[in-house]
């Protein structure tokens, strides 16, 4: 079957559809185009080649046109701009960008993998020298060049995701004093407020200036170069500011011709990859994904997800048999410095929109035994569905092995697992890898007890607008009250408790305190059994209270 | 001058704060307390501790294994 394929894009998902094609039906005649003069690039790679940690630009491209060629036997033209697609003729116009020439392709079967571009918000001073965005190869060798040749001293990020944070530890790396801002009141706006602020006080340590809750409102510059960011709040000096408040699905070929868009704006596709137009595929960052727990449409602009998109469409449309790709979980994971976070399924805040009645627990575990060398803490934020038990989502940040728990959580969820499943799951344990009872476990235990009423605990965001309200008691020993304690707090260490129970009024509604939450809890038994009816304890303990301590 | 030392490694709650809390109470103005502890969070509360409590710090060294202190009872 000479089956004539065009694929339109060549980073992630282009390249992986047209390779696929190829496996599935040698005989098919494969071209793809793209605009870019590179293919098949590690994009999430760019801000470590901007670090140097990636040291030449060779290290990014996964395969070059040639060896591409060479491996697949399949036709890519770099620096070929499609510009129009015909459905009647199945014909698609393609300008070379070298030569301005047009050229035409056939196709039987179209696949559009455009991707999606960096969102620049339409602020003065964005046309300056010095201004970039994080996208194409291109963007990461400008931006290396400036900062190998020692022109850069203070830097600018605006916008607090995945790769604005992960250029400013780069940045940070190479000794340029760095600034970033968020517009909305945390970094990594996906995750929920406690455990982007832990990463938020993090980089702070670390020592980059963060601010949040604040918005860029223009850039000014001297003979074209720009110099400072104005923001509502402020004006910080930048000879390098980072555009990175977020990317937009690339579809207006699509668009032009009617193909439908979802509710995200990125090109509605079904499971197999189909668009409503026959014959014509979409995958990667500019289709449209369907999330795995709420069947809702949603947009995971990720290389993870784009893969598979690609080897999907691929087997779709060259066998008789269909593969579908149901969904996704969002599943997401970044370093920052030595810190890890990441994050699976809904949040706290997606679920709440989702409609569901959740409970969350927020538990800090060691990702080791407590006893070998080297081990960090993590701490777990795990969401469930209140009347069927069913794990919504997870977030777990910290130091240690992060990828784990978030992995064995994708999993769970993604077989419908409920919090007592995650609970008697059989892990991998040795003191070197894991606790005996695993972070995740501990995690559902907890959860299982708010469950089941057995303790009512406290988020550490709703503790902080509360503070004036409640009688707030740290249990731990008089040295560690001493150092910090959350504000308003009075210091009756647990062994103590029932004797001094009579310093506390009974009928207020009272938080206990600890460093993670476990003394806490016992201490919460205590108070019960002495008739304390309105008791909770600080979920996560000071180790996971993000605010301002006293 | 007495030298006390403590191995606080694997304390993690009540953690190894308490420890030198107990054995800063006992000792002599001019004696010497060294720790080492695994426990991450120990490197911030140990500075904020001597803070507080006007006890001088000495040395810290934070290494991927542990960390270790030396304090000056005053």
């Amino acid at each position: 079957m000479n089956e004539k394929i065009l694929v339109i894009g060549a980073v992630a998902s282009g390249t992986k559809a047209a390779a696929k094609i190829k496996r599935e039906n040698p005989e098919a005649q494969i071209t793809v185009i793209t605009k870019d003069e590179h293919i098949s690039y590690a994009g999430c790679g760019l801000p470590y080649y901007i670090g140097g940690v990636i040291e030449e630009q060779k290290e990014l491209v996964v395969k070059t046109p040639e060896d591409f060629k060479l491996i697949t036997d399949i036709d890519v033209h770099v620096k070929h701009e499609a510009v129009k697609i015909d459905t009647q003729e199945k014909k698609v116009e393609a300008k070379n960008l070298s030569t301005g020439e047009i050229k035409i392709y056939y196709y039987d079967k179209l696949v559009i993998a455009t991707g999606a571009s960096p969102f620049i918000p339409p602020v003065e001073g964005r046309e300056l020298e010095g201004v970039f965005s994080v996208r194409t190869v291109n963007d990461a060798l400008q931006i290396r060049q400036l900062v190998d040749q020692g022109k850069i001293k203070k830097a600018v990020v605006v916008g607090g995701g995945f790769i604005g944070l992960e250029v400013a530890e780069n940045l940070h790396d190479r000794n340029i004093q760095v600034s970033l801002v968020e517009l909305v009141n945390h970094i990594l706006p996906p995750f929920d407020e406690e455990i982007a602020l832990y990463a938020q006080n993090y980089m702070q340590e670390q020592g980059v200036n963060i601010y949040t809750g604040e918005k860029v409102l223009s850039m000014k510059g001297q003979d074209g170069k720009v110099q400072k960011v104005i923001t509502d709040k402020r004006e910080i000096d930048a000879d390098l500011v980072i555009m990175s408040v977020g990317v937009r699905p690339n579809t207006r070929l699509a668009e032009e011709i009617g193909i439908e868009l979802g509710v995200t704006r990125a090109i509605k596709v079904n499971e197999y990859m189909e668009t409503n137009m026959k014959d014509i595929y979409a995958v990667g960052d500019c289709a449209e994904n369907v999330n795995l727990i709420t069947s809702q449409p949603a947009w995971y602009p990720m290389g993870s997800t784009a893969n598979k998109m690609g080897r999907v469409a691929g087997i779709n449309m060259t066998n008789e048999d269909k593969d579908g790709l149901k969904g996704v979980l969002g599943t997401t994971i970044v370093k920052l410095f030595k810190l890890n976070a990441g994050k699976t399924g809904l949040s706290e805040r997606d679920a709440i929109k989702a409609g569901y009645e959740l409970e969350t627990v927020l538990v800090p575990a060691n990702d080791k035994a407590h006893y070998y060398p080297g081990y960090r803490e993590i701490i777990t934020k795990l969401i469930a569905d209140k009347k069927t038990h069913k794990v919504l989502g997870a977030q777990v940040v910290g130091e240690g092995v992060v990828d784990k728990p978030v992995d064995i959580i994708a999993t769970a969820i993604t077989f419908g697992a409920r919090v007592e499943d995650l609970e008697k799951l059989d892990l991998a344990y040795a003191p070197p890898f894991s606790m005996a009872m695993a972070s995740t476990i501990l995690a559902a235990n907890v959860l299982r007890n708010k469950l089941t009423g057995r303790v009512q605990g406290i988020n550490p965001v709703e503790l902080k607008e509360r503070l004036k309200e409640l009688q707030i008691v740290d249990v731990r020993d008089e040295g560690s009250f001493l150092i910090g304690t959350i504000p308003g707090a009075v210091n009756i260490p647990g062994g103590e408790l029932t004797k001094r129970a009579g310093e506390l009024v009974k009928n207020k509604e009272t938080v206990l305190v600890c460093k993670i939450g476990k003394n806490a809890y016992l201490s919460y038994l205590k108070l019960k059994k002495s008739g304390f009816e309105n008791v909770r304890i600080l979920e996560g303990g000071i180790n996971a209270y993000p605010y301002e301590k006293e | 001058m007495a030298e006390i030392n403590l191995n606080c490694k694997g304390l993690q709650c009540p953690g190894p704060i308490m420890q030198v809390f107990k054995a800063a109470k006992e000792a002599q103005s001019g004696d010497i307390i060294n720790i080492k502890v695994s426990d991450r969070g120990f490197a911030k509360d140990i500075q904020a501790w001597c803070k507080k409590t006007g006890n001088e710090l000495l040395e810290l060294t934070d290494t991927e294994n542990e960390i270790k202190a030396r304090i000056l009872k005053k």
